[in-house]
Protein backbone atom coordinates (compact mmCIF):
# COMPACT_ATOMS: atom_id res chain seq x y z
CA UNK A 1 0.00 0.00 0.00
CA UNK A 2 1.33 3.47 -0.83
CA UNK A 3 1.73 5.75 2.17
CA UNK A 4 -0.65 8.62 2.93
CA UNK A 5 0.93 11.64 1.19
CA UNK A 6 -0.40 14.02 3.87
CA UNK A 7 2.37 16.40 5.02
CA UNK A 8 4.85 14.98 2.50
CA UNK A 9 5.07 18.42 0.90
CA UNK A 10 4.58 22.05 1.84
CA UNK A 11 3.97 25.36 0.16
CA UNK A 12 7.09 27.33 1.06
CA UNK A 13 6.42 30.62 -0.69
CA UNK A 14 3.72 32.55 -2.52
CA UNK A 15 4.04 35.71 -4.55
CA UNK A 16 2.36 37.85 -7.16
CA UNK A 17 3.42 39.53 -10.37
CA UNK A 18 4.83 43.08 -10.03
CA UNK A 19 1.47 44.54 -11.02
CA UNK A 20 -2.01 43.10 -10.57
CA UNK A 21 -5.47 44.46 -11.32
CA UNK A 22 -6.34 46.68 -14.25
CA UNK A 23 -2.99 47.18 -15.97
CA UNK A 24 -3.89 50.02 -18.32
CA UNK A 25 -0.62 49.97 -20.26
CA UNK A 26 -1.27 46.32 -21.11
CA UNK A 27 0.53 43.12 -20.21
CA UNK A 28 0.83 39.51 -21.32
CA UNK A 29 0.41 36.12 -19.69
CA UNK A 30 4.14 35.56 -20.08
CA UNK A 31 5.11 38.75 -18.28
CA UNK A 32 2.77 37.91 -15.39
CA UNK A 33 4.08 34.34 -15.09
CA UNK A 34 7.74 35.28 -15.13
CA UNK A 35 7.39 38.19 -12.70
CA UNK A 36 5.53 35.98 -10.24
CA UNK A 37 8.10 33.18 -10.48
CA UNK A 38 10.97 35.62 -10.12
CA UNK A 39 9.29 37.14 -7.07
CA UNK A 40 8.51 33.85 -5.36
CA UNK A 41 12.04 32.52 -5.92
CA UNK A 42 13.48 35.68 -4.37
CA UNK A 43 11.10 35.33 -1.43
CA UNK A 44 11.97 31.68 -0.83
CA UNK A 45 15.65 32.25 -1.47
CA UNK A 46 16.19 29.89 -4.38
CA UNK A 47 17.35 30.33 -7.93
CA UNK A 48 14.78 29.49 -10.62
CA UNK A 49 17.35 26.93 -11.78
CA UNK A 50 16.46 24.85 -8.70
CA UNK A 51 12.91 24.32 -9.95
CA UNK A 52 12.47 20.68 -10.96
CA UNK A 53 8.78 20.59 -11.79
CA UNK A 54 6.57 23.17 -13.52
CA UNK A 55 2.80 23.23 -13.08
CA UNK A 56 0.65 25.72 -14.96
CA UNK A 57 -2.46 26.02 -17.10
CA UNK A 58 -0.96 25.11 -20.44
CA UNK A 59 2.09 27.35 -20.06
CA UNK A 60 4.78 25.13 -18.57
CA UNK A 61 6.94 24.77 -21.68
CA UNK A 62 6.86 28.53 -22.29
CA UNK A 63 7.99 29.11 -18.73
CA UNK A 64 10.75 26.50 -18.92
CA UNK A 65 12.08 27.86 -22.21
CA UNK A 66 11.98 31.48 -21.03
CA UNK A 67 13.94 30.60 -17.90
CA UNK A 68 16.21 28.07 -19.61
CA UNK A 69 14.95 25.22 -17.41
CA UNK A 70 14.86 21.53 -18.22
CA UNK A 71 12.24 20.27 -15.76
CA UNK A 72 11.86 16.65 -14.73
CA UNK A 73 8.13 17.02 -14.32
CA UNK A 74 5.82 19.02 -16.61
CA UNK A 75 2.13 19.47 -15.88
CA UNK A 76 -0.25 21.68 -17.86
CA UNK A 77 -3.58 20.79 -16.28
CA UNK A 78 -6.07 23.39 -17.45
CA UNK A 79 -9.57 22.73 -16.21
CA UNK A 80 -10.54 26.25 -15.23
CA UNK A 81 -10.01 28.27 -12.12
CA UNK A 82 -9.46 25.29 -9.83
CA UNK A 83 -6.48 24.08 -11.85
CA UNK A 84 -4.05 25.53 -9.29
CA UNK A 85 -5.47 23.51 -6.41
CA UNK A 86 -4.98 20.47 -8.64
CA UNK A 87 -1.45 21.57 -9.52
CA UNK A 88 -0.60 21.56 -5.82
CA UNK A 89 -2.21 18.13 -5.53
CA UNK A 90 -0.19 16.88 -8.50
CA UNK A 91 3.04 18.47 -7.26
CA UNK A 92 2.57 16.80 -3.89
CA UNK A 93 2.04 13.46 -5.65
CA UNK A 94 5.18 13.93 -7.76
CA UNK A 95 7.16 14.87 -4.66
CA UNK A 96 5.72 11.99 -2.65
CA UNK A 97 6.70 9.65 -5.50
CA UNK A 98 10.28 10.85 -5.17
CA UNK A 99 10.45 12.32 -8.67
CA UNK A 100 11.07 15.95 -7.67
CA UNK A 101 11.77 18.01 -4.54
CA UNK A 102 10.93 21.52 -5.69
CA UNK A 103 8.00 22.54 -7.89
CA UNK A 104 6.61 25.84 -9.02
CA UNK A 105 2.90 26.34 -9.62
CA UNK A 106 2.50 29.40 -11.78
CA UNK A 107 -0.32 31.57 -13.05
CA UNK A 108 -0.24 34.43 -15.53
CA UNK A 109 -3.43 35.68 -17.10
CA UNK A 110 -4.06 39.00 -18.77
CA UNK A 111 -7.80 38.73 -18.27
CA UNK A 112 -8.25 42.49 -18.52
CA UNK A 113 -5.56 43.46 -21.04
CA UNK A 114 -6.12 40.37 -23.16
CA UNK A 115 -9.86 40.82 -22.93
CA UNK A 116 -9.53 44.32 -24.35
CA UNK A 117 -7.55 42.95 -27.28
CA UNK A 118 -10.32 40.44 -27.94
CA UNK A 119 -13.29 42.69 -27.23
CA UNK A 120 -16.36 41.90 -29.28
CA UNK A 121 -15.17 38.48 -30.35
CA UNK A 122 -17.55 36.81 -27.92
CA UNK A 123 -14.84 34.52 -26.65
CA UNK A 124 -15.29 32.13 -23.74
CA UNK A 125 -18.89 31.36 -24.49
CA UNK A 126 -18.82 28.24 -22.40
CA UNK A 127 -17.09 24.93 -22.03
CA UNK A 128 -16.46 22.81 -25.05
CA UNK A 129 -14.28 25.00 -27.21
CA UNK A 130 -14.95 26.45 -30.61
CA UNK A 131 -14.93 23.27 -32.71
CA UNK A 132 -18.37 23.50 -34.37
CA UNK A 133 -18.96 19.77 -33.90
CA UNK A 134 -18.46 19.90 -30.15
CA UNK A 135 -21.66 19.45 -28.11
CA UNK A 136 -21.43 22.95 -26.65
CA UNK A 137 -21.05 24.53 -30.08
CA UNK A 138 -24.06 22.67 -31.38
CA UNK A 139 -26.45 22.65 -28.44
CA UNK A 140 -25.48 25.61 -26.21
CA UNK A 141 -23.85 28.34 -28.29
CA UNK A 142 -26.90 28.84 -30.56
CA UNK A 143 -28.79 30.16 -27.53
CA UNK A 144 -26.83 33.29 -26.82
CA UNK A 145 -25.33 32.48 -23.43
CA UNK A 146 -22.34 34.78 -23.03
CA UNK A 147 -19.74 33.24 -20.74
CA UNK A 148 -19.74 32.18 -17.13
CA UNK A 149 -22.27 34.61 -15.58
CA UNK A 150 -24.95 33.66 -18.11
CA UNK A 151 -24.60 30.03 -17.04
CA UNK A 152 -24.03 30.34 -13.28
CA UNK A 153 -27.19 32.42 -12.95
CA UNK A 154 -29.22 29.27 -13.68
CA UNK A 155 -27.74 27.69 -10.55
CA UNK A 156 -28.86 30.60 -8.39
CA UNK A 157 -32.41 30.36 -9.76
CA UNK A 158 -32.53 26.68 -8.92
CA UNK A 159 -31.06 27.27 -5.45
CA UNK A 160 -33.81 29.82 -4.79
CA UNK A 161 -36.42 27.33 -6.03
CA UNK A 162 -35.13 24.38 -4.00
CA UNK A 163 -34.33 26.15 -0.75
CA UNK A 164 -36.31 29.39 -0.70
CA UNK A 165 -33.22 31.56 -0.69
CA UNK A 166 -33.46 35.10 -2.02
CA UNK A 167 -31.05 37.34 -3.88
CA UNK A 168 -30.63 39.32 -0.68
CA UNK A 169 -29.14 36.25 1.03
CA UNK A 170 -26.48 36.02 -1.65
CA UNK A 171 -25.86 39.78 -1.65
CA UNK A 172 -24.47 39.48 1.88
CA UNK A 173 -21.57 37.47 0.48
CA UNK A 174 -20.57 40.34 -1.81
CA UNK A 175 -20.86 42.84 1.06
CA UNK A 176 -18.73 40.83 3.51
CA UNK A 177 -16.13 40.03 0.87
CA UNK A 178 -15.89 43.74 0.05
CA UNK A 179 -15.31 44.43 3.76
CA UNK A 180 -12.17 42.27 3.54
CA UNK A 181 -11.08 44.12 0.41
CA UNK A 182 -11.21 47.42 2.26
CA UNK A 183 -8.46 46.04 4.53
CA UNK A 184 -6.28 44.96 1.59
CA UNK A 185 -4.71 47.94 -0.20
CA UNK A 186 -3.75 45.68 -3.12
CA UNK A 187 -7.42 44.87 -3.75
CA UNK A 188 -8.88 46.48 -6.85
CA UNK A 189 -11.97 47.50 -4.87
CA UNK A 190 -10.10 48.52 -1.68
CA UNK A 191 -11.26 52.13 -1.76
CA UNK A 192 -12.29 55.05 -3.91
CA UNK A 193 -8.55 55.69 -4.36
CA UNK A 194 -7.95 52.28 -5.95
CA UNK A 195 -11.11 52.33 -8.06
CA UNK A 196 -14.04 54.75 -8.50
CA UNK A 197 -16.36 51.89 -7.51
CA UNK A 198 -14.20 50.73 -4.60
CA UNK A 199 -14.84 50.92 -0.86
CA UNK A 200 -17.60 49.52 1.30
CA UNK A 201 -20.89 48.43 -0.24
CA UNK A 202 -24.30 47.58 1.17
CA UNK A 203 -26.84 44.88 0.40
CA UNK A 204 -28.90 47.56 -1.36
CA UNK A 205 -25.90 48.40 -3.54
CA UNK A 206 -25.70 44.77 -4.65
CA UNK A 207 -29.46 44.53 -5.20
CA UNK A 208 -29.53 47.79 -7.16
CA UNK A 209 -26.47 47.09 -9.31
CA UNK A 210 -27.34 46.41 -12.91
CA UNK A 211 -28.50 42.97 -13.99
CA UNK A 212 -25.98 40.85 -15.86
CA UNK A 213 -27.89 37.59 -15.97
CA UNK A 214 -30.86 37.56 -13.63
CA UNK A 215 -30.71 36.73 -10.78
CA UNK A 216 -27.02 37.73 -10.92
CA UNK A 217 -26.38 41.44 -10.60
CA UNK A 218 -23.06 43.11 -11.40
CA UNK A 219 -21.91 42.99 -7.78
CA UNK A 220 -22.60 39.24 -7.61
CA UNK A 221 -19.91 38.80 -10.26
CA UNK A 222 -16.14 38.63 -9.94
CA UNK A 223 -13.76 41.14 -11.44
CA UNK A 224 -11.88 40.49 -14.67
CA UNK A 225 -8.33 41.65 -14.08
CA UNK A 226 -4.72 40.96 -14.99
CA UNK A 227 -3.00 38.75 -12.46
CA UNK A 228 0.12 36.67 -12.03
CA UNK A 229 0.97 34.48 -9.07
CA UNK A 230 3.25 31.62 -8.17
CA UNK A 231 3.84 29.28 -5.27
CA UNK A 232 6.75 26.96 -4.56
CA UNK A 233 5.91 23.46 -3.36
CA UNK A 234 8.75 21.57 -1.71
CA UNK A 235 9.31 18.14 -0.19
CA UNK A 236 9.10 17.71 3.59
CA UNK A 237 12.86 17.13 3.63
CA UNK A 238 13.52 20.50 2.01
CA UNK A 239 10.60 22.49 3.41
CA UNK A 240 12.43 23.96 6.40
CA UNK A 241 15.63 24.81 4.49
CA UNK A 242 14.39 28.07 2.99
CA UNK A 243 14.12 31.71 4.13
CA UNK A 244 10.36 31.29 4.41
CA UNK A 245 8.02 29.29 6.63
CA UNK A 246 6.38 26.14 5.27
CA UNK A 247 2.62 25.78 5.14
CA UNK A 248 1.87 22.08 5.10
CA UNK A 249 -0.35 20.28 2.63
CA UNK A 250 -2.34 18.09 4.97
CA UNK A 251 -4.95 17.10 2.44
CA UNK A 252 -5.42 17.43 -1.30
CA UNK A 253 -7.94 16.02 -3.74
CA UNK A 254 -9.87 16.78 -6.89
CA UNK A 255 -13.08 15.77 -8.61
CA UNK A 256 -15.49 16.76 -11.36
CA UNK A 257 -19.12 16.29 -12.25
CA UNK A 258 -19.50 17.46 -15.85
CA UNK A 259 -18.03 19.65 -18.57
CA UNK A 260 -21.06 21.28 -20.19
CA UNK A 261 -23.70 22.86 -17.98
CA UNK A 262 -26.46 20.93 -19.80
CA UNK A 263 -24.92 17.81 -18.23
CA UNK A 264 -25.05 19.24 -14.69
CA UNK A 265 -27.34 16.85 -12.87
CA UNK A 266 -28.09 18.95 -9.78
CA UNK A 267 -27.68 22.70 -10.29
CA UNK A 268 -27.14 23.24 -6.57
CA UNK A 269 -24.31 20.74 -6.19
CA UNK A 270 -20.69 20.72 -7.36
CA UNK A 271 -18.16 17.91 -7.03
CA UNK A 272 -16.66 19.57 -3.95
CA UNK A 273 -18.21 17.02 -1.54
CA UNK A 274 -16.07 14.41 -3.28
CA UNK A 275 -12.89 16.50 -3.44
CA UNK A 276 -13.24 17.92 0.06
CA UNK A 277 -14.15 14.60 1.67
CA UNK A 278 -11.02 13.03 0.18
CA UNK A 279 -8.90 16.01 1.26
CA UNK A 280 -10.35 15.99 4.80
CA UNK A 281 -9.77 12.24 4.98
CA UNK A 282 -6.15 12.58 3.90
CA UNK A 283 -5.67 15.33 6.47
CA UNK A 284 -7.45 13.46 9.24
CA UNK A 285 -9.49 16.58 9.89
CA UNK A 286 -13.00 17.82 9.20
CA UNK A 287 -14.84 21.05 8.49
CA UNK A 288 -15.13 21.95 12.20
CA UNK A 289 -11.35 22.09 12.44
CA UNK A 290 -11.00 24.60 9.62
CA UNK A 291 -10.14 28.01 11.08
CA UNK A 292 -10.47 29.88 7.83
CA UNK A 293 -11.68 29.22 4.30
CA UNK A 294 -10.57 30.40 0.90
CA UNK A 295 -13.57 29.70 -1.30
CA UNK A 296 -13.66 30.38 -5.01
CA UNK A 297 -16.11 33.25 -5.48
CA UNK A 298 -16.45 33.69 -9.20
CA UNK A 299 -20.01 34.61 -8.28
CA UNK A 300 -21.86 34.85 -4.99
CA UNK A 301 -23.72 31.65 -5.91
CA UNK A 302 -20.40 29.81 -6.40
CA UNK A 303 -19.28 30.73 -2.90
CA UNK A 304 -22.64 29.87 -1.35
CA UNK A 305 -22.92 26.42 -2.93
CA UNK A 306 -19.28 25.68 -2.14
CA UNK A 307 -19.77 26.53 1.54
CA UNK A 308 -22.43 23.82 1.58
CA UNK A 309 -20.32 21.35 -0.33
CA UNK A 310 -17.36 21.76 2.06
CA UNK A 311 -19.52 21.10 5.11
CA UNK A 312 -19.16 24.69 6.34
CA UNK A 313 -22.91 25.35 6.01
CA UNK A 314 -26.01 23.17 5.83
CA UNK A 315 -27.34 22.17 2.43
CA UNK A 316 -29.43 25.01 1.09
CA UNK A 317 -28.04 27.44 3.67
CA UNK A 318 -24.72 28.39 2.08
CA UNK A 319 -25.20 32.14 2.55
CA UNK A 320 -25.53 31.57 6.31
CA UNK A 321 -21.73 31.34 6.51
CA UNK A 322 -21.63 35.08 5.72
CA UNK A 323 -24.93 36.12 7.34
CA UNK A 324 -24.65 39.43 9.15
CA UNK A 325 -20.96 39.65 8.30
CA UNK A 326 -20.04 36.51 10.27
CA UNK A 327 -17.26 35.58 7.82
CA UNK A 328 -15.97 39.14 7.66
CA UNK A 329 -13.36 41.09 9.59
CA UNK A 330 -14.04 40.67 13.33
CA UNK A 331 -16.99 38.43 12.57
CA UNK A 332 -18.23 35.64 14.86
CA UNK A 333 -17.59 32.88 12.31
CA UNK A 334 -14.48 31.73 10.49
CA UNK A 335 -12.82 34.28 8.22
CA UNK A 336 -13.60 33.62 4.55
CA UNK A 337 -11.79 35.10 1.55
CA UNK A 338 -9.59 37.42 3.58
CA UNK A 339 -7.97 38.99 0.50
CA UNK A 340 -11.27 40.42 -0.70
CA UNK A 341 -12.05 37.51 -2.99
CA UNK A 342 -12.48 37.28 -6.70
CA UNK A 343 -15.41 39.60 -6.14
CA UNK A 344 -13.34 42.53 -4.86
CA UNK A 345 -9.59 41.72 -4.77
CA UNK A 346 -8.62 40.42 -8.20
CA UNK A 347 -9.85 37.72 -10.58
CA UNK A 348 -8.17 37.25 -13.93
CA UNK A 349 -10.48 34.51 -15.21
CA UNK A 350 -8.90 31.67 -13.27
CA UNK A 351 -8.83 32.66 -9.61
CA UNK A 352 -7.37 29.56 -7.95
CA UNK A 353 -3.86 30.99 -7.61
CA UNK A 354 -5.13 33.94 -5.57
CA UNK A 355 -6.72 31.47 -3.14
CA UNK A 356 -3.35 29.76 -2.70
CA UNK A 357 -1.32 32.93 -2.25
CA UNK A 358 -3.67 34.32 0.39
CA UNK A 359 -3.92 31.00 2.26
CA UNK A 360 -0.11 30.82 2.36
CA UNK A 361 0.17 34.36 3.71
CA UNK A 362 -2.41 33.78 6.40
CA UNK A 363 -0.99 30.47 7.61
CA UNK A 364 2.64 31.59 7.43
CA UNK A 365 1.75 34.70 9.42
CA UNK A 366 3.05 37.00 6.71
CA UNK A 367 -0.18 38.68 5.64
CA UNK A 368 0.87 41.97 7.19
CA UNK A 369 4.46 41.90 5.93
CA UNK A 370 3.27 43.71 2.87
CA UNK A 371 3.64 43.27 -0.84
CA UNK A 372 5.23 46.25 -2.57
CA UNK A 373 4.76 48.04 0.75
CA UNK A 374 1.07 47.17 0.98
CA UNK A 375 0.13 44.91 3.93
CA UNK A 376 -2.95 42.73 4.13
CA UNK A 377 -4.94 41.78 7.22
CA UNK A 378 -3.61 38.92 9.34
CA UNK A 379 -5.99 36.45 10.98
CA UNK A 380 -5.23 33.92 13.72
CA UNK A 381 -6.05 30.88 11.59
CA UNK A 382 -3.72 27.87 11.74
CA UNK A 383 -5.75 25.67 9.41
CA UNK A 384 -7.45 26.51 6.13
CA UNK A 385 -9.66 24.85 3.60
CA UNK A 386 -8.97 26.06 0.08
CA UNK A 387 -11.42 25.13 -2.63
CA UNK A 388 -11.27 25.98 -6.29
CA UNK A 389 -14.28 25.64 -8.59
CA UNK A 390 -13.68 25.64 -12.31
CA UNK A 391 -15.44 25.35 -15.62
CA UNK A 392 -19.22 25.59 -15.37
CA UNK A 393 -19.54 24.70 -11.65
CA UNK A 394 -18.08 21.47 -12.92
CA UNK A 395 -14.59 20.81 -11.59
CA UNK A 396 -13.24 21.18 -8.06
CA UNK A 397 -9.91 20.97 -6.28
CA UNK A 398 -9.63 21.07 -2.50
CA UNK A 399 -6.65 21.56 -0.21
CA UNK A 400 -6.43 21.36 3.56
CA UNK A 401 -3.47 23.47 4.65
CA UNK A 402 -1.96 23.78 8.13
CA UNK A 403 0.52 26.19 9.68
CA UNK A 404 3.98 24.99 10.75
CA UNK A 405 3.49 25.52 14.49
CA UNK B 1 -34.72 39.01 -42.38
CA UNK B 2 -31.99 36.41 -42.45
CA UNK B 3 -31.35 34.56 -39.22
CA UNK B 4 -28.53 36.53 -37.53
CA UNK B 5 -27.60 34.26 -34.62
CA UNK B 6 -25.20 31.31 -34.39
CA UNK B 7 -26.33 28.43 -36.59
CA UNK B 8 -25.19 24.92 -35.65
CA UNK B 9 -23.03 23.03 -38.12
CA UNK B 10 -24.42 19.44 -38.06
CA UNK B 11 -21.76 16.76 -38.09
CA UNK B 12 -22.32 13.70 -40.29
CA UNK B 13 -21.19 11.22 -37.63
CA UNK B 14 -23.40 11.63 -34.59
CA UNK B 15 -26.02 14.36 -34.78
CA UNK B 16 -27.36 14.34 -38.36
CA UNK B 17 -30.62 12.50 -37.46
CA UNK B 18 -31.31 15.17 -34.83
CA UNK B 19 -30.98 17.94 -37.40
CA UNK B 20 -32.91 16.02 -40.06
CA UNK B 21 -35.70 15.72 -37.49
CA UNK B 22 -35.53 19.38 -36.60
CA UNK B 23 -35.85 20.28 -40.27
CA UNK B 24 -39.04 18.21 -40.36
CA UNK B 25 -40.35 19.75 -37.13
CA UNK B 26 -39.66 16.69 -34.98
CA UNK B 27 -37.56 16.23 -31.86
CA UNK B 28 -35.44 13.15 -32.56
CA UNK B 29 -33.51 11.69 -29.64
CA UNK B 30 -30.90 8.95 -29.49
CA UNK B 31 -31.70 5.83 -27.50
CA UNK B 32 -29.56 2.85 -26.68
CA UNK B 33 -31.03 -0.45 -27.92
CA UNK B 34 -29.11 -2.33 -25.25
CA UNK B 35 -30.36 -0.54 -22.09
CA UNK B 36 -33.28 1.28 -23.74
CA UNK B 37 -32.38 4.66 -22.21
CA UNK B 38 -32.48 7.94 -24.15
CA UNK B 39 -29.75 10.50 -23.79
CA UNK B 40 -28.91 14.04 -24.82
CA UNK B 41 -26.59 15.49 -26.15
CA UNK B 42 -26.25 12.82 -28.85
CA UNK B 43 -23.30 10.48 -28.43
CA UNK B 44 -21.79 7.67 -30.43
CA UNK B 45 -21.71 5.57 -27.27
CA UNK B 46 -24.43 5.16 -24.62
CA UNK B 47 -23.37 7.13 -21.52
CA UNK B 48 -25.34 4.70 -19.33
CA UNK B 49 -24.14 1.26 -20.49
CA UNK B 50 -21.44 2.10 -23.09
CA UNK B 51 -23.12 0.17 -25.86
CA UNK B 52 -22.58 1.60 -29.34
CA UNK B 53 -25.99 0.36 -30.53
CA UNK B 54 -27.80 3.69 -30.78
CA UNK B 55 -31.14 4.22 -32.53
CA UNK B 56 -33.16 7.39 -33.03
CA UNK B 57 -36.82 7.88 -32.12
CA UNK B 58 -39.29 10.73 -32.26
CA UNK B 59 -39.71 12.18 -28.79
CA UNK B 60 -42.82 13.89 -27.44
CA UNK B 61 -41.37 17.37 -27.62
CA UNK B 62 -42.70 17.95 -24.12
CA UNK B 63 -40.79 18.89 -21.01
CA UNK B 64 -40.52 21.15 -17.98
CA UNK B 65 -38.37 24.10 -16.97
CA UNK B 66 -35.57 22.83 -14.75
CA UNK B 67 -34.12 26.28 -14.19
CA UNK B 68 -33.79 29.56 -16.06
CA UNK B 69 -32.07 32.94 -16.19
CA UNK B 70 -32.67 36.28 -17.88
CA UNK B 71 -29.77 37.36 -20.06
CA UNK B 72 -29.10 41.09 -20.00
CA UNK B 73 -25.77 40.89 -21.78
CA UNK B 74 -25.11 39.01 -25.01
CA UNK B 75 -22.97 39.11 -28.13
CA UNK B 76 -23.55 38.92 -31.87
CA UNK B 77 -27.13 38.58 -33.05
CA UNK B 78 -28.35 37.90 -29.53
CA UNK B 79 -27.21 41.33 -28.36
CA UNK B 80 -30.26 42.82 -30.13
CA UNK B 81 -32.61 40.58 -28.17
CA UNK B 82 -31.67 41.35 -24.56
CA UNK B 83 -33.25 40.79 -22.18
CA UNK B 84 -34.16 37.23 -23.14
CA UNK B 85 -34.76 34.10 -21.08
CA UNK B 86 -32.54 31.02 -21.28
CA UNK B 87 -33.53 27.76 -19.65
CA UNK B 88 -32.55 24.19 -19.09
CA UNK B 89 -35.42 21.88 -20.04
CA UNK B 90 -36.06 18.48 -18.49
CA UNK B 91 -37.26 16.28 -21.33
CA UNK B 92 -40.23 13.98 -20.78
CA UNK B 93 -38.03 11.15 -22.08
CA UNK B 94 -35.23 12.01 -19.63
CA UNK B 95 -32.08 14.12 -19.80
CA UNK B 96 -31.91 17.83 -20.47
CA UNK B 97 -31.60 20.51 -23.18
CA UNK B 98 -30.55 24.17 -23.11
CA UNK B 99 -32.72 26.70 -24.92
CA UNK B 100 -34.02 30.21 -25.25
CA UNK B 101 -37.46 30.15 -23.72
CA UNK B 102 -40.42 31.59 -25.59
CA UNK B 103 -43.80 32.73 -24.35
CA UNK B 104 -42.37 34.38 -21.22
CA UNK B 105 -41.86 37.98 -20.11
CA UNK B 106 -38.13 38.62 -19.55
CA UNK B 107 -38.99 41.80 -17.66
CA UNK B 108 -40.95 39.77 -15.08
CA UNK B 109 -38.80 36.77 -14.07
CA UNK B 110 -40.95 36.29 -10.98
CA UNK B 111 -43.76 35.16 -13.30
CA UNK B 112 -41.64 32.36 -14.81
CA UNK B 113 -41.91 29.12 -12.87
CA UNK B 114 -39.46 26.28 -12.45
CA UNK B 115 -41.42 23.16 -13.32
CA UNK B 116 -43.69 24.88 -15.85
CA UNK B 117 -44.64 22.76 -18.86
CA UNK B 118 -43.00 23.59 -22.16
CA UNK B 119 -43.32 22.36 -25.73
CA UNK B 120 -40.74 22.34 -28.49
CA UNK B 121 -40.90 24.39 -31.69
CA UNK B 122 -38.40 24.88 -34.48
CA UNK B 123 -37.14 27.99 -36.25
CA UNK B 124 -35.73 27.75 -39.74
CA UNK B 125 -32.25 29.31 -39.48
CA UNK B 126 -30.96 28.31 -42.90
CA UNK B 127 -31.94 26.11 -45.82
CA UNK B 128 -30.53 23.09 -44.03
CA UNK B 129 -30.76 23.84 -40.32
CA UNK B 130 -33.77 24.47 -38.10
CA UNK B 131 -33.09 25.24 -34.44
CA UNK B 132 -35.23 23.92 -31.59
CA UNK B 133 -36.69 26.36 -29.07
CA UNK B 134 -39.06 25.70 -26.20
CA UNK B 135 -42.25 27.60 -25.40
CA UNK B 136 -44.19 27.73 -22.15
CA UNK B 137 -47.64 26.20 -22.70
Amino acid sequence: MPSNPSMSAAIVGAAESDQIGYIEEGTTDQILHIQAISNVCAQVGISPSEIEGIFSVGYSTNIAEYLGLHPKYIDTTGVGGCSFQMHVHHAMAAINAGIIDIAVVSHGESGYSGGRKNRGRGRNRGAGGSDPWQPASMFADPYGAAGAPSNYSHAMTRHMHNYGTSHKDFAQIAVTTRDWATLNPRAVMHSKETNPYGGKITIDDVENSRLISWPLHLLDCCLVTDHGGAVIVASAERARSFKTKPVWIAGAAESMSHQNMMEMDDFTRTSAPESSLAAYKMAGMGPREMEMAMIYDSFTITAAITAEMLGLAKRGEGPSLWEGGKAGPGGSGIPVNTNGGGLSFSHSGMYGMMLLVEAYRQLSGTAEDGVHGLPGKQTNAKTAIVNGTGGSLSVTGTLVLVADD
Amino acid sequence: MAYNKPIPDPDPYTTQPFWDGAKAGKLMLPRCTNCNRAHFYPRMICPHCYSRQIEWFEASGEGWIHTFAVQHRAFGGWADDVPFVTAYIDLKEGDRMFTVLRGVDAAKPETIKVGASVKIEFEEASETVSIPFWRVV
